[in-house]
């Protein structure tokens, strides 16, 4: 319904060359190809909104918090000289009403006031988590895979062969010389010169300005393979549906980088040096006490990385002696603080209930190898939400094994926090589960929350025994200040600020989990706007990431590809298998009219035949962004035969799901599956 | 001739066994390409029918490797006890885990809460929040006063309105931004390298860089007193360790040597070499002799990983680090660490090399691959901090000339012995043993009286270990108070902060002073006037 003429041609099957994508974009005439049609759209549109109400859901309120916006439409749209719309991108597909005013830029946080394409994330009350169950493809897609690889590989050992012989310069590097030993030996980088090599181009590639709804991409080409790239000197911008900006506050403008300017001009740029040798100060401590809060524990601990704060803590939580248990897809920071940790280490299958109830009756009964003494701790680490498949960790069975096993649980929330639950606490907070029964909750800020670093959390005295002997504490840097402000100010717009009460009325003012946080936390001179302290920005977001989420899901699968992973996560895997067809949907996505940017990840991130797209969505996508994502996977899905999935006969047209997309995102996942 | 007589019993099995194998015999020849493997292995067994047996070993070998899964139960293992459903669940219910976390005893608690906390702006005069007055800081590291810096502000500023704060991604997707590039271009350029590769972070920079090259079965040879980011790089990559004494080449070039004949008698292949050590190390403020340490490393074909952490930004005329300061071209080094946080007042931290050197990293440095790149505007303020320091040269004249004005006072001080280099900007304070002549613990000048056996390259102790004399708790505690007493002068100084029993080797204790040009000469001779008066104070106190 709302797509239609103003969406791109069909794209583009040839390679980008440079020429191409230079002269690519003169020829269409879009919609709105000037910022003065745009302003005459948006009259029109106003003068439409004045008459007789049309039934379109556009002319619905707008956001509540808009009268207390103050800034013009101008300002948040035409943001540079020029707008140039060709790619569709710079301006909302249908102009705003007079009573719609938008505080954000749409190219990095789209403008949608749409009331419909919102949901609360929100795990059903009373129904289990349905088991995920990973669709296989027909077997001639697997053969397929499995012979590409073959040849990939004989191909690969050839030209390796023939190459030592006949062009023994290219491969000094790899050999000893001169009495040194090859830094990478031709057998350890075979998979990075062989075959990964060949798709360098959908790795890397440089950007500028925020990675928010939209991205400018550097433009870049290769003459030689893929050896090297060369800069075209131009910028593409693209639909970005990529970058871990789950609740959209990657943002150059709006309330949070006011926030942040105004803390670079008191603090500056660092704090000197790390957290227990004079690197702390006073934001430290506010961040810290914030953190603890939003994810509802007693006390929270920050590290200036999100990778260290897993590799730092660990090996201080368990030692030898101990025993950590880890689903076998961890990310890699867990494997390495693991490893620091000395402690023992076993793995049970993804996310599968069953596999790690009978790994723990196994390793408590057993004990420690050898000796059978009892291990002193056990640890199980999991993940909220997996970054490469888009499962969510069956939380309510693991806390039903932890009372009866007695272990403790670390879970690392890096991609769950703020994209999940309906008060966006995380996973916990999806299920409905109370966070302090949680001993660890660690995430990241480097998501959500547009920042970087990471926290963990948890109870004071665990939060206290970290701070002197995590590795952080005495050795790392201290986070920076503009990153810290970015954190309060988000965290603080998701839970909104209660305004300050009377001294009398003490009591009223402690903080209840999940609800606003007091006033007082905040330092004096972080001054949010209205919308932001309200909570209702915050609000808006989540509901909007939730829908984005569930649309993109559900439509996918409607349309008649294989999916992973929970409706309800950010992080959609769409499964290409074949690796051939990883940089050629890689492009045919970048090429189109529309350009858009996408993941792909193959071996070693993912078992060896699922090679997949990972979509990221975002709350700064508007429905109309899902909604070319999805005409864009429809026709490239046609061309690449990737539509695996549902039977034809139950599939969609992709008109029926852009349309029926509301009707979509409310179906319940229990009852579909 | 018995057996026809006891076959025929057995008669129907066998006529079985028979059709069972033609038949499938049959279906094997139905398969594609099963002419092929038929071929195979007649060829091969009739050349040598013992190699028969042998494939089809290997061939099941593989097969059972490939079903065995990571996550399945070690069920096989001689010591697995098979115990019924019921005693499991005993035992389940008896097992009883330690606490996850001891709470912290009285001095960890006291420690904790004599952490400084600066309110609002770091400098070399911050406020704190315990005393709520201003305080000269010799704490935190702000060697060249970048921290302050109002260009840098200026340019972070522009860069948050072009960038926002996060990158919202890792290098590999769409984190790479253009003024990343910028950065590493800049400190390669600085340096004199090809090119440069930023991390996240500082500490966990060197973390990720040695198990990037060091792998299994490779040779890493470090100084015993390499730092905790060190130990623990070398600890993932699983590499074999030999030590050679603290900044004591002598020593290195034994060990070098006798790597070389254990591998000559061993005629063992030529595996990959590395030698680890630190620009100023962390631990005592030392320094190293570079164009040894260079001439070392390429006399015995090792290549050098060097950690500049504390010494690029702060030590060369323009801050450019031993390299600058010992005039030795940084293209000699293959890895050399630095740290953008420390040296440039920003964030993060970065390896220079070659170009293959930072190419290798962007697939197999752990720390770059799977974290997200750094907020654009810290790379920025690098970028600045590069500029300034390049065009300001009285930046690093004035750190040098208060690191000199603080060695007058404190070479002076008795009862203290301070191992740190002379020209070093973070200068450490250990306590003298009572009885010993020596400064023990890391100092080189212990190795250096005692010319006995060498120590044992294989063990992170030095020989004169059991000399040492120190009791850590104890001076831990004398040091603390005069922190204490000298915060209470407006003097704002630390100790040494470590994760106390995880490094490899306890450190002595010592205070940390680092220096700062953004004190006046007059300022730093007072607050380190200061130091000294409260070690006096202490000290004096201590032996009565
Ligand atoms: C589960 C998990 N933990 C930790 C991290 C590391 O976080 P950061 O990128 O902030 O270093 C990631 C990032 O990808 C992650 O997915």
């Amino acid at each position: 319904m709302p797509t239609g003429s103003s969406l791109p041609s069909p794209m583009a099957l040839s390679r980008s060359s440079p020429s191409s994508s230079m002269f690519k974009k003169q020829q269409s005439t879009p919609q709105m190809s000037s910022a003065a049609s745009y302003l005459s759209a948006l009259s029109q549109a106003d003068a439409r909104a004045r008459g007789s109400r049309s039934p379109t859901p556009t002319a619905t309120p707008a956001l509540s918090f808009s009268s207390s916006v103050t800034t013009s439409t101008e300002d948040t749209v035409l943001n540079e000289q020029e707008i140039d719309n060709d790619d569709g991108l710079a301006l909302p597909m249908r102009a705003p009403t007079s009573e719609q005013v938008f505080s954000t830029i749409h190219t990095e946080y789209g403008h949608c006031s749409e009331e419909a394409y919102r949901y609360t994330s929100q795990h059903p009350q009373g129904t289990v988590l349905p088991e995920h169950v990973e669709q296989d493809p027909p077997y001639y897609i697997l053969l397929s895979t499995y012979i590409s690889y073959l040849l990939l590989i004989i191909l690969g050992h050839c030209r390796d062969f023939f190459g030592k012989r006949l062009h023994p310069q290219y491969y000094k590097h790899l050999m000893p010389h001169d009495g040194y030993a090859p830094l990478n030996s031709d057998f350890d980088s075979f998979y990075t010169r062989r075959l990964k090599l060949r798709i360098d181009d959908c790795f890397s590639q440089p950007i500028t300005g925020v990675a928010g709804r939209t991205i400018q991409l550097i433009d870049r080409y290769s003459t030689d393979f893929n050896y090297t790239q060369k800069f075209t000197g131009g910028h593409t911008r693209a639909l970005n549906i990529s970058s871990y900006n789950y609740l959209g506050f990657a943002q150059a403008r709006g309330g949070c980088a006011d926030v942040v300017e105004e803390s670079l001009k008191r603090y500056g740029v660092t704090t000197c040096g790390s957290r227990l040798e004079g690197g702390s100060s006073d934001i430290h401590q506010v961040a810290e006490a914030l953190v603890a809060d939003f994810v509802g524990q007693e006390d929270a601990l920050i590290s200036s990385m999100g990778f260290a704060t897993n590799s730092t803590v660990i090996p201080a939580l368990v030692n030898r002696g101990c025993l950590v248990i880890s689903d076998e897809l961890n990310h890699a920071s867990i494997r390495f603080g693991v490893r620091l940790s000395g402690a023992s280490v076993r793995m049970f299958k993804h996310n599968d209930m069953n596999s790690l109830e009978s790994l723990l009756r196994e390793v408590i009964s057993q004990g420690q190898p050898k000796t059978h003494r009892p291990w002193k701790k056990i640890l199980l680490i999991v993940e909220g939400l997996y970054s490469m498949e888009g499962t969510l960790v069956n939380l309510p069975v693991i806390m039903q094994l932890k009372k009866k096993y007695k272990f403790n649980l670390f879970v690392d929330e890096a991609h769950s926090v703020g994209a999940l639950g309906p008060n966006g606490r995380g996973v916990a907070n999806y299920f409905g589960i109370d966070p302090r029964s949680i001993d660890i909750l660690m995430g990241t800020f480097t998501k959500s929350f547009g920042a970087a670093g990471g926290y963990i959390s948890g109870s004071k005295t665990l939060i206290d025994r970290l701070r002197v002997r995590g590795y952080s504490g005495a050795y790392a840097e201290a986070m920076t200040p503009p990153v810290l402000t970015q954190i309060i100010a988000s965290m603080a717009s998701i839970m909104g600020v209660k305004p300050p009460s009377t001294p009398r009325a003490i009591e009223d003012d402690t903080y209840r989990y999940p609800g606003p946080m007091p006033s007082s936390s905040l330092p004096q001179w972080v001054s949010l706007p209205p919308a932001l302290t309200s909570g209702l920005e915050g609000r808006d977001r989540l509901r909007r990431l939730a829908f984005n989420s569930r649309y993109l899901h559900t439509g996918l699968v409607k349309l008649g590809f294989i999916t992973y992973g929970h409706p309800a996560s950010p992080i959609v895997p769409l499964l290409l298998f074949n690796p051939g067809k990883m940089n050629i949907f890689h492009r045919m996505m970048k090429d189109r009219k529309t350009p858009i940017i996408v993941v792909v990840v193959a071996y070693p991130a993912t078992p060896l035949v699922t090679s997949r797209v990972r979509f990221c969505v975002s709350a700064s996508h508007t429905k109309e962004d899902i909604d070319i994502v999805l005409k864009a996977c429809d026709e490239i899905g046609d061309v690449l035969d990737l539509k695996n999935g549902i039977p034809r006969s139950e599939r969609w047209p992709l008109e029926e799901v852009c349309a029926r997309a509301v009707e979509l995102a409310n179906i319940d996942p229990s009852v579909e599956h | 001739m018995t057996s026809t007589y006891s076959n025929t019993p057995l008669e129907p099995v066998f006529s079985h066994v028979s059709e069972a194998v033609l038949s499938a015999e049959r279906a094997f020849y139905k398969l594609p390409g099963s002419a092929i493997i038929e071929r195979y292995v007649r060829s091969s067994h009739q050349n040598d029918p013992g190699r028969t047996v042998l494939e089809i070993i290997l061939f099941l070998l593989v097969v059972r490797t490939l079903l065995q899964s990571r996550t399945r139960a070690d069920r096989n293992a001689k010591s697995f006890i098979e115990f019924s459903e019921k005693e499991i669940d005993e035992l389940v219910d008896e097992w009883t885990p330690e606490p996850l976390a001891r709470p912290l005893d009285e001095v960890e608690q006291h420690e904790l809460d004599a952490t400084h906390v600066v309110v609002g702006p770091s400098g070399p005069k911050p406020k704190l929040a315990s005393t709520g007055k201003t305080a000269l800081n010799l704490a935190s590291q702000n060697f060249t006063n970048l921290a302050g810096n109002e260009t840098i502000k200026e340019e972070a500023i522009k860069a948050l309105r072009k960038y926002g704060v996060g990158s919202c991604g890792p290098a590999g997707f769409y984190g790479t931004v253009d003024v990343h590039l910028d950065l590493e271009r800049d400190i390669a350029e600085f340096l004199g390298t090809e090119a440069a590769i930023l991390y996240s972070q500082g500490f966990s920079t060197i973390t990720s860089v040695i198990p990037a090259f060091c792998k299994r079965g490779d040779i890493i040879v470090a100084d015993r007193a390499v730092s905790f980011p060190i130990q623990k790089g070398m600890q993932i990559s699983r590499s074999t360790i030999r030590w050679f004494d603290h900044n004591d080449l002598k020593s290195l070039e034994d060990v070098l040597i006798q790597i070389e004949k254990d591998r000559k008698k061993r005629r063992g292949p030529l595996t990959r070499r590395f030698i680890v050590t630190e620009g100023i190390f962390e631990k005592d403020g030392s320094m190293v002799d570079l164009p040894k340490l260079v001439e070392l490393k390429t006399k015995y074909k090792y290549r050098l990983i060097l950690d500049e952490s504390y010494s690029f930004g702060t030590v060369g005329r323009t801050g450019r680090g031993l390299t600058e300061l010992y005039n030795v071209p940084a293209k000699k080094i293959e890895m050399l660490v630095g740290s953008v946080a420390i040296g440039l007042c920003a964030g993060g931290g970065f390896c220079a090399g070659t170009e293959f050197v930072v190419e290798h990293q962007r697939i197999n440095g752990a720390g770059f691959v799977y974290s997200a790149s750094m907020p654009p505007l810290l790379a920025v303020s690098g970028s600045k901090a590069i500029d300034i320091l390049k065009n300001t040269p009285s930046l690093l004249e004035g750190l040098h000339d208060n690191v000199r004005a603080a060695r007058a006072i404190l070479d002076k001080v008795d009862g203290i012995n301070i191992p740190s280099h002379p020209a070093s900007p973070m200068i450490h304070i250990q306590l003298k043993s009572p009885g010993a002549s020596s400064g023990g613990g890391l100092h080189p000048s212990a190795a250096l009286v005692m010319p006995t056996k060498p120590s044992n390259p294989s063990s992170i102790l030095p020989r004169e270990a059991s000399t040492w004399d120190w009791d850590v708790q104890n001076e831990e505690l004398i040091l603390q108070e005069v922190v204490e007493e000298a915060l209470a002068q407006g003097v704002m100084i630390t100790k040494s902060r470590r994760a106390r029993g995880q490094e490899l080797v306890e450190v002595r204790p010592s205070l940390r002073l680092s220096m700062t040009a953004g004190l006046t000469k007059k300022e730093t001779e007072k607050a380190v006037g200061v130091v000294k008066a409260a070690l006096q104070k202490v000290l004096s106190r201590r032996r009565v």
